[in-house]
């Protein structure tokens, strides 16, 4: 209860800073037209060139897959690996393992208070605006369509919560974890079909979107596809499989990492 | 009763170190380990309502010492009971009934009033909305906070953004305080105003206070006991008068002239030259002799004095001062 309690404190406190800050919203929106924009006019044009459908996907689906990733990707949720770093680089780590808060869980619900308003406002007039200009595929107005979304955005939060935390926690070894970062966060852009839609990935590369942690992080990305009403339930067996794995690996590393605490100052 | 007993307490930090005779292959997995010993040994008790200087230079163990006993690190030897909690094991039990400040860090939300720190930390120590609103009025009333409590803190000045740090880290009401480096970079009227604050919650809320500093001046006038650590280890534990009486019986002053020193006359007792420059004298007195105020008095009425600062000798002489009466002691 105390959790839930402090959870919402944090998610209102930011949310409340956030609108002190409305250019940063405006820069978030305009960053996130700009990248969909110019990848949806180039797949715009690509289809048309190919008669409307590739590998059996029309250009509207693929649209609202992308939309779907970079609105996921907006939420910033992979931001928690510098907040960590940058706590333990500056030696801030320890005004937080002064309280009464299982540092983690604290960094969570922070990153997760840090995007939150932006997810919401731009992910709605997002959907707003795209459903106006090139209306909204069969897929999504079906009754799993709605259910299965929340459940999907639940899980893929919470694993990309937990693969960006160990990217974070290595810090506590290598201080610097820029390199890891990206190259983590590389893999997640390509195998969760940033540049290019899963459905349009060969066959051997789309096994490895499915079945790989970077993948599975960004399914989002597949609840447009026809394919969902049949897949979900195995995408989402596969992510928890994934969640459970190295949600063990993450307490693991945490508890290690907690010993590797050192200190500024004499 | 004690409310802190710590015994034999020992922290190493290990780390490894690039061995240029080694293979870079050999270096990265094989790494010479380099052992340092931040505190070995030391043992001490604290009563409820204390107020205490723990003392040292730098390097010597201080913050090393407070993160334990606060929970943050982990020792690697000794044992540590803090209100009957053991700090390793019950860091978040704890949490509720101590507080924390680090001088060089900051809890408080930067964008946000004051208001939102205080509210936001007392859902963290898990207090109700009423127990909040009632501290927030009693923590304002107590720290004259209220001139700033709805500018942003980022706007803050550094002297009220460390009043408004002691304060969020007493929302919930802590026994202990833990104060690492709390007047660092403050200039002297923050400082007072701060030891004067930290006087009035050790009175009025009988919170044992626990307080490290390079300050002579929150030592003499904020703790009633002192323990000072060197190289990791307890060189002494005694009453800050007996510490002031012995060991910060001299103070300081440098004059800067209006027109350059071109002679320097002969001073009375107690009262002697340390440097004699054209542009600066600095003059060392003894106030078992003779107090400041007499000094200022008479050097005012030689001197043509453009600027005077009065300080105590800093920590590392004291320092070396006991160290030098203990072994001449024995």
């Amino acid at each position: 209860m105390k959790g839930i309690r402090l959870a919402f404190k944090i998610i209102n406190t930011l949310t409340k800073d956030s609108f002190h800050y409305p250019n940063r919203l405006y820069a978030n929106m305009l960053i996130l037209v700009s990248r969909l924009g110019v990848l949806l006019a180039l797949y715009w044009y690509v289809f048309k060139l190919n008669g409307g459908i590739i590998n059996g996907v029309t250009f509207i689906v693929v649209a609202w897959s992308m939309f779907f990733y970079f609105s996921f990707s907006n939420f910033n949720l992979r931001r928690i690996s510098r907040l960590i770093m940058e706590d333990v680089q500056s030696g801030n780590v320890e005004v937080f393992l002064c309280k009464p808060i299982s540092y983690l869980s604290y960094k969570i619900w922070w990153t997760f208070g840090l995007g939150f308003y932006n997810f919401i406002f731009i992910g709605f007039l997002g959907f707003i605006i795209l459903a106006l200009v090139i209306s909204v595929p069969a897929s999504m107005t079906i009754g799993l369509f709605i259910p299965t979304l929340i459940l999907e955005l639940i899980l893929a939060t919470i694993l990309t919560f937990i693969i960006y935390s160990i990217v974070g926690l290595l810090a506590f070894w290598i201080e610097d974890v820029n390199p890891v970062f990206w190259i983590n966060d590389k893999f997640v852009m390509i195998l969760g079909g940033s540049y290019l839609p899963v459905a349009l990935f060969p066959d051997y590369l789309y096994k490895i979107a499915i079945y790989s942690p970077f993948g599975a992080s960004m399914f989002v990305s597949h609840i447009v596809y026809d394919s969902w009403k049949v897949d979900w339930l195995k995408l989402m067996g596969i992510q928890i499989f994934w969640i459970i794995t190295l949600g063990i690996f993450l307490i693991w590393l945490f508890k290690k990492a907690r010993g590797k605490v050192s200190v500024n100052g004499g | 009763m004690n409310i802190i007993s710590v015994k034999n307490l020992s922290k190493e930090f290990t780390f490894p170190v690039k061995n240029t005779k080694y293979s870079w292959l050999k270096n990265l997995f094989y790494p010479e380990i380099r052992k340092v010993v931040a505190v070995s040994g030391i043992s001490f008790d604290v009563k409820r309502g204390e107020r205490i200087a723990f003392i040292g230079p730098n390097g010597a163990g201080k913050s090393t010492t407070i993160k334990m006993l606060s929970g943050i690190l982990f020792p690697s030897g000794g044992d540590v009971d803090i209100l009957g909690l053991n700090p390793s094991k019950d860091r978040k039990k704890l949490a509720y009934r101590i507080g924390t400040v680090f001088g060089q860090r900051s809890q408080l939300l930067p964008n946000l009033p004051l208001t939102d720190s205080l509210e936001f930390y007392g859902v963290m120590y898990d207090m109700t909305n009423e127990q909040i609103k009632i501290r927030i009025k009693e923590l304002v009333e107590i720290f004259g906070l209220e001139s700033f409590m709805d500018q942003p803190v980022r706007k803050l000045s550094l002297g009220q953004r460390m009043r408004a740090e002691v304060a969020v880290s007493l929302i919930h009401k802590p026994e202990i305080i833990f104060l690492d480096e709390p007047t660092i970079g403050l200039d002297v009227v923050a400082k007072k105003s701060l030891r004067d604050l930290l006087l009035k919650i050790n009175k009025e809320e009988n919170t044992t206070i626990f307080l490290t500093s390079h300050d002579v001046g929150d030592i003499e006038s904020l703790c009633d006991r002192t323990i000072i650590i060197n190289h990791g280890t307890l060189i002494k534990d005694l009453p800050t008068e007996d510490l002031t009486k012995t060991f910060f019986s001299e103070k300081y002053i440098d004059i800067i002239p209006i027109h350059k020193f071109k002679d320097f006359p002969v001073l009375t007792h107690g009262i002697e030259y340390l440097t004699k420059e054209p542009n600066k004298i600095t003059i060392r007195v003894d106030i078992n002799k003779i107090s400041v105020k007499d000094s200022l008095k008479e050097l005012l009425d030689i001197f043509d004095i453009e600027d005077i600062d009065v300080y105590y000798s800093d920590l590392e002489t004291v320092i070396r001062n006991i160290y030098e009466r203990d072994s001449t002691s024995i």
